[in-house]
């Protein structure tokens, strides 16, 4: 096996390499490479360097059968007709267009050529074409653009150009405002932010055309742009530094946008008509492609307009891409793969409008060994690794298992007892009892009452919080043990009135005061939106504005609080009245609007809450089912579907849809039951692979074909750290042998471990705020501190020293080896840890006073060495 | 040796001590992959790094008036005691109780004209730039240590932030980028106390022989990242390194000594100096505070026994980091919550005063011997060149190689956050 193995890394290093020089088309010289690698490559496996397969073996996806020519146009007939479908218009002397050339091989595939082709204009004299297939208009006629591909296929459309002689008037919003967006003017660090920059003020990104117009044009007495000799505005002079400019030199003097800039000036600064079209929407070509890993993709992006038109912004539009493992995108919609598997998407911004490039990476491999699918979470995941090629790890062992369903269900390692009885258990279906077990178990309460008290922010601000803290702790542990419906649990808290000792739920309205953190906190957590960008300015990434996120402020217009039984506590009521809030933006009233459905018209008598309870948990909700188990996913594997996983939207897609979508669907129809969710996704076999990656998916970190190891969460470290050592941690508050997952609030213990090890401090709806990171002070207080000193010495060591005819210490090893990781020592271990007990027996054997303190010292060595291992510290 | 880190617990006049408890924080350092600390570095616009700060703040907010912005020609009222004398720097007068540093003002710069600080008695300003309240529900601004913790990575020897003042809050970075308080317990990991070098030597070898968990798992690179950080802490512990310049009785005495005012060595002027070994050690940033400055009442009696130890301890400080050639890359800033009332009160104190404050800045490689901005004849308002508290903080990351125009941090709502809003270095000293 070891051998084949290596023999395909080696074809595969061998592979890579030769790619990386395939330019070079002499046979000898290849040869006299191929040799230099193979040497290469030879000593490298001497030296049994760590190999690193490249994943994906590059397919010859054969000739090319037809090339296609976008132009102007994203729609995909049109591209694939080429010249006769379409008719592309260059309108004024600084329009510009992106040119996208597709080849189809006869392996089915689509490969971008356009930076890969020759180019010729005919007539000349109408338009000329750069090397990377940018267009730019000469003169007013038609011309034919053609593009040859070596093997000598061709594909040709037409071009017109008009108006180039005398250009129709500039329109203020449609023309001038994006330049400012794609030079970074109005940008946050910028003028775009509030208060502007050096008293030049832009709207932020652009959203408001009219503020922008008046800052320029009317602000400081017009003294920023000068109409009789445009070139001397202020406007033109600082982007070009001809005069300081703190944002340095923005763009070239005669530039497209100069040019832009300049006619509208000498045209009079027009805002545009009335009459004149807005922007409508912005689409992309291609949508979908599926690339090879080194690949790159032109993207080509049109804006649609209100009547009708539409025009090439590819070269004014910005792009970022969502995960820069996968690609990286240049400011010219240029799209380059960096050579890791899997999804990405590149999102396009325009003017308050979004489109979205989304590429696949596939590794090609071949995947025909799949297990059984046990449910919709391996359909539809396996389903994706057959389109990816990409081949998942071996299921994992037993012991491998109940250790990381245990930790990650019940927030503990499985005791020794347990690990041994899992072990002996000969039933086929020990793995679904076991998950059952555990779902069934207090500690499966304790450890996502304290997950949802992180985000929901029971945070002991002040010593009078705690009454309230740890109602509210029971609230939400009693629900989870019980099984409310999520749907109902939500209800229950955002709706919560009364007082805590009645209903403890209201405690969340004393930690999340203000309206807006309300809204904010309830889209982020339920719906998975983060709506806060929409308070002061339109969403840069997203469709919501200041209107959606009034509409969602005026479900918490009515929250009524009162003083409560003790202090620091508070009574919450819905007061009477119309339930509206007001838009600060331009001050309208708005009704109580869920995010993108239709204003409700509710009584004065009514709780709005409740309405904002039923518009979210109503069954046709787009993102309340979808929110959560993106959430839990990320739970148990370490990375959302979406991820951040509260951070879902257009631009930031799933990598893989369908599972999001069937997931949601099954939770849904389960009536919203989150055992049911977490015994769905432990009983796959998608949760089940092994953390060990094979020679394809090493580089997949999120197509989830082999289990992310991750360090265990601060609480449940503390707790194995006690479990292992035998000893108890005390906790304030906490009755004697209260355990870490335990902890009702955050804050309300002062506790180094935790602390150093990024247990949240409750003040942020975000999950982000549990660190799981790993720090130089993690591991010096591992490795030298006093409260482990403490218990490695005061714990179990003394009674392991002891010698006991009964219990020899090879079966004590093999305790602490199941106690530590949930499986027996190997023999190698066995022998070495024998070896370290004994080392002083025959010394010691002289001094039989001295041999009991030195087995002891010896067992404190070696639970120290076995909490401090990788295997200890990481579930995995 | 444990005097060092006791503070007095000096009451503020609202009666609450500050004096913080002895909780002992996170390290602020992070695993982070060496791709994702490149791809930091690029986006924060870093330049360079190995540069550091000392943060001292004069707890209580010192009196502006009777420090380095006298007004010997204001009425009496609002003069006070004290007068002005010549520093070596023409033009620049400072208080008469500081004559040591007045032989190198040359050496400093004082900015005397900060507006928009705050008038609570909070050290969150004068540590993150914002107020204590701003992006509170997000877990607020975090302080420009753990800043700096989170974009160094943990790459260094030692933590990149350091508290000698107690808690300093990682706002929303969260509680893992929480400065490293050598206090307590966590003094106690940097050396070996309970075991020998010999045991942790054999502890060492049995871990190594039993931590074989195949590493091909590491897919994130977290677990490499924790064998680093163990093989540094046994590094840390067995050379004592951290341990050392933390124990103040290994500093050469005639240098011990320039930090010793008249009133001797006191915990105050001693965290300055531990401060230095501190940053000798690798740490970025340190922040350390003075307490004793909220002079409501019998403000000059005060002055006079504070003052002089200040300028004992500063002067030590500075010539301590000249001396060593740190003065290009060390940054000293010392402030306070505010400035005090221009008007002397009915108990002869000196009343909060948030309109205006000063900083005395030094090192860094910036432009020293400048007075920047004045207050009006009673030391009221900011005449002339008020400097906007966040530009401070500017001119701080960009000493630090962190390009404030350019560095964001993404905070739990997922708003891209800039270190300072929209304020640029100041450009007399940079």
């Amino acid at each position: 096996m070891h051998e084949r193995q290596t023999n395909m890394r080696r074809r595969d290093a061998l592979v890579n390499l030769l790619r990386g020089r395939r330019s070079l088309r002499m046979a000898a010289l290849g040869l006299a490479i191929a040799g230099a690698v193979a040497v290469r490559f030879s000593t490298l496996h001497a030296a049994d360097a760590p190999a690193t397969p490249k994943a994906h073996v590059a397919q010859d996806p054969g000739p090319i059968t037809a090339l296609d020519i976008a132009a102007g146009s994203t729609d995909e007939a049109t591209a694939a007709g080429g010249a006769t479908a379409h008719h592309a218009m260059l309108r004024g002397p600084d329009a510009r267009m992106q040119l996208v050339v597709t080849a189809r091989y006869a392996s089915g595939e689509a490969r971008d050529r356009t930076a890969d082709v020759s180019y010729s204009v005919s007539p000349a004299g109408i338009v000329r074409v750069d090397p990377s297939g940018a267009v730019v208009p000469l003169a007013d006629g038609t011309a034919t653009v053609n593009a040859s591909a070596d093997g000598g296929r061709r594909a040709s459309t037409t071009i017109s150009v008009e108006s180039f002689a005398n250009p129709p008037a500039v329109n203020f919003p449609n023309q001038i405002v994006p330049i400012f967006t794609k030079l970074g003017c109005n940008s946050g660090a910028c003028h775009g932010k509030s208060g502007g920059q050096n008293n030049f003020r832009l709207s932020l990104l652009g959203f408001e055309p009219a503020k922008d117009y008046r800052f320029l044009v009317e602000e400081s007495r017009g003294r920023r742009i000068f109409p009789a000799a445009p070139d001397q505005s202020l406007l033109l002079q600082k982007p070009t530094a001809m005069i300081a400019h703190g944002g340095g030199e923005r763009m070239k003097k005669d530039s497209p946008e100069y040019r832009m800039i300049y006619r509208w000036i000498s045209q009079g600064m027009p805002y545009g008509k009335e009459t004149d079209p807005v922007l409508a929407s912005v689409s992309v070509f291609p949508t979908v492609r599926r690339m090879v890993d080194d690949g790159s993709q032109q993207i080509l992006v049109v804006a649609h307009y209100s009547d009708g038109s539409s025009e090439d912004i590819t070269r004014s539009a910005r792009y970022d891409v969502n995960d820069k493992d996968l690609a990286e995108v240049a400011d010219s919609g240029h799209v380059k793969m960096t050579g890791r598997p899997g999804d990405v998407a590149v999102m396009v911004r325009y003017q308050g409008q979004v489109g979205v490039f989304r590429a696949t990476v596939p590794v090609g491999a071949p995947v025909d060994h799949l297990p059984a699918a046990k449910n919709v979470v391996d359909e539809m995941a396996f389903a994706k690794f057959k389109d990816l090629g990409l081949p998942p790890s071996e299921a994992c062992d037993d012991a491998t298992f109940l250790r990381r369903v245990t930790l990650d269900v019940a927030g503990r390692l499985p005791t020794a007892a347990e690990a041994r009885a899992f072990q002996a258990d000969p039933t086929a279906a020990k793995r679904d009892a076991c998950i059952d077990r555990l779902l069934a178990s207090g500690d499966y309460a304790d450890l996502f009452a304290g997950k949802w008290c992180s985000v929901l922010k029971n945070h002991r601000e002040r010593e009078t919080y705690q009454r309230g803290d740890y109602l509210f702790h029971d609230w939400v542990r009693q629900s989870l043990l019980e099984n409310k419906p999520y749907d109902q649990f939500v209800r229950e808290l955002v709706t919560a009135t009364g007082d805590p000792a009645q209903t403890p739920a209201v405690s969340w309205y004393r930690q999340v005061k203000e309206p807006t953190e309300q809204v904010e906190d309830t889209a982020q957590l339920f719906l998975g939106v983060r709506i806060g960008c929409a308070k002061c300015h339109h969403h840069p990434f997203e469709r919501w504005s200041q209107q959606d996120y009034y509409g969602m402020a005026a479900f918490f217009s009515q929250v009524g609080r009162k003083e409560g039984a003790a202090s620091d506590e508070f009574r919450i009521y819905p007061k009477r009245g119309e339930a509206v809030a007001r838009n600060p933006n331009g001050g309208a009233t708005v009704k109580p609007t869920g995010l993108g459905a239709k204003a409700m018209t509710l009584t004065p008598d009514e709780d709005p809450r409740v309405a904002l309870a039923n518009w979210m948990t109503a069954p046709e909700n787009p993102f309340f089912a979808k929110s959560l188990v993106n959430r839990y996913w990320k739970h148990f594997f370490g990375r959302g579907i979406v991820d951040p996983e509260d951070d879902m939207r257009e631009t930031n897609p799933p990598t893989n849809p369908k599972l999001l979508a069937a997931l949601a669907e099954h939770f849904a129809a389960s009536h919203y039951d989150l055992k049911d969710l977490v015994r769905t996704i432990c009983r796959s076999q998608l949760y089940q692979l092994s953390s060990e990656p094979n020679q394809y998916n090493e580089k997949d970190r999120q197509s989830y074909s082999h289990f992310y190891s991750r360090r265990l969460p601060a609480e449940v470290m503390l707790d194995a750290v006690d479990q292992l050592s035998d000893t108890r941690t005390p906790f304030k508050g906490m009755p004697v042998g209260g355990r870490a997952v335990q902890l009702p609030d955050m804050g309300g213990v002062d506790s180094n471990f935790l602390q150093v090890f990024g247990r949240p401090a409750g003040t942020s709806a975000c999950e982000c705020e549990r660190n799981g990171e790993t720090s130089l002070a993690q591991t010096l207080l591992l490795l030298n501190s006093g409260d482990i000193y403490d218990k490695l010495s005061g714990g179990c060591a003394s009674k392991l020293a002891g010698v006991d005819p009964k219990r020899s210490d090879r079966e004590k090893i093999a305790d602490l080896y199941y106690g530590a990781f949930g499986r027996p020592p190997t023999e190698k271990e066995v022998a070495t840890a024998i070896a370290y007990i004994d080392r002083n027996h025959e010394a010691d054997a002289k001094a039989p006073e001295k041999l009991a303190a030195d087995r002891k010292a010896a067992y404190e060595d070696l639970l120290w060495a076995l909490l401090n291992t990788k295997e200890f510290l990481f579930n995995h | 040796m444990l005097t060092v880190f006791q503070r007095n617990a000096k009451k503020y006049c609202d009666g609450v001590s500050r004096r913080s408890f002895l909780r002992i924080g996170a390290m602020g350092v992070a695993g982070l992959t060496l791709a994702d600390l490149l791809r930091l570095e690029a986006e924060a616009g870093v330049v360079s790094s190995g540069k550091a700060l000392i943060n001292i703040f004069l707890a209580g907010g010192p009196s502006h008036t009777d420090l380095f912005d006298l007004k010997p020609d204001a009425p009496s009222e609002f003069r006070g005691e004290f007068s002005p004398i010549k520093t070596n720097v023409s033009g620049m007068e400072i208080c008469e109780l500081m004559p040591r540093l007045a032989k190198m003002a040359d050496k400093f710069s004082l900015i005397r004209s900060i507006t928009n600080t705050y008038g609570d008695h909070s050290s969150v300003h004068t540590q993150a730039g914002y107020s204590k309240d701003e992006l509170k529900q997000v877990g607020g601004h975090p302080s420009l240590g753990s800043v700096v913790s989170k974009f160094d990575g943990g790459r260094g020897e030692a933590p990149s932030f350091v508290s000698l003042m107690g808690e300093v809050s990682p706002g929303f970075l969260g509680p893992i980028y929480s400065p490293y308080q050598p206090d307590g317990k966590s003094r106690s990991t940097l050396s070996l106390s309970r075991i020998s070098a010999d045991r942790l030597k054999d502890r060492s070898k049995l871990l190594a022989q039993l931590d074989d968990l195949k590493r091909d798992i590491d897919t994130s690179g977290a677990m490499e990242a924790m064998d680093s950080f163990q093989q540094r802490a046994v590094e840390v512990v067995t050379s004592g390194r951290l341990a050392d310049a933390l124990d103040l009785e290994k500093e050469r005495p005639d240098v011990r000594g320039r930090y010793a005012g008249p009133a001797g060595r006191r915990p105050d002027s001693e965290n300055l100096l531990l401060a230095r070994r501190l940053i000798e050690a690798g740490v970025r940033v340190v922040s350390t505070q003075w307490g004793g400055w909220d002079t409501h009442s019998d403000n000059f009696k005060t002055l006079r026994t504070q003052v002089p130890s200040l300028d004992c301890a500063l002067s030590g400080l500075i010539t301590d980091l000249s001396e060593r050639g740190m003065l290009k890359d060390v940054t000293v800033v010392m402030w306070g919550e505010f400035g005090r009332t221009p008007r002397v009160n009915m108990t002869a104190g000196r009343d909060h005063w948030p309109r205006v404050m000063q900083a005395f800045v030094a090192g860094g490689g910036m432009k020293s011997g400048q007075v920047i901005g004045a207050t009006d004849r009673y030391g009221g308002e900011a005449v002339d060149r008020p400097v906007h508290l966040r530009e401070v903080f500017a001119t701080l990351y960009q000493n630090l190689g962190i390009d404030p125009k350019r560095a964001q941090i993404t905070d739990p709502a997922g708003r891209p956050q800039y270190l300072v809003d929209g304020r640029e270095a100041i450009r007399e000293l940079v």
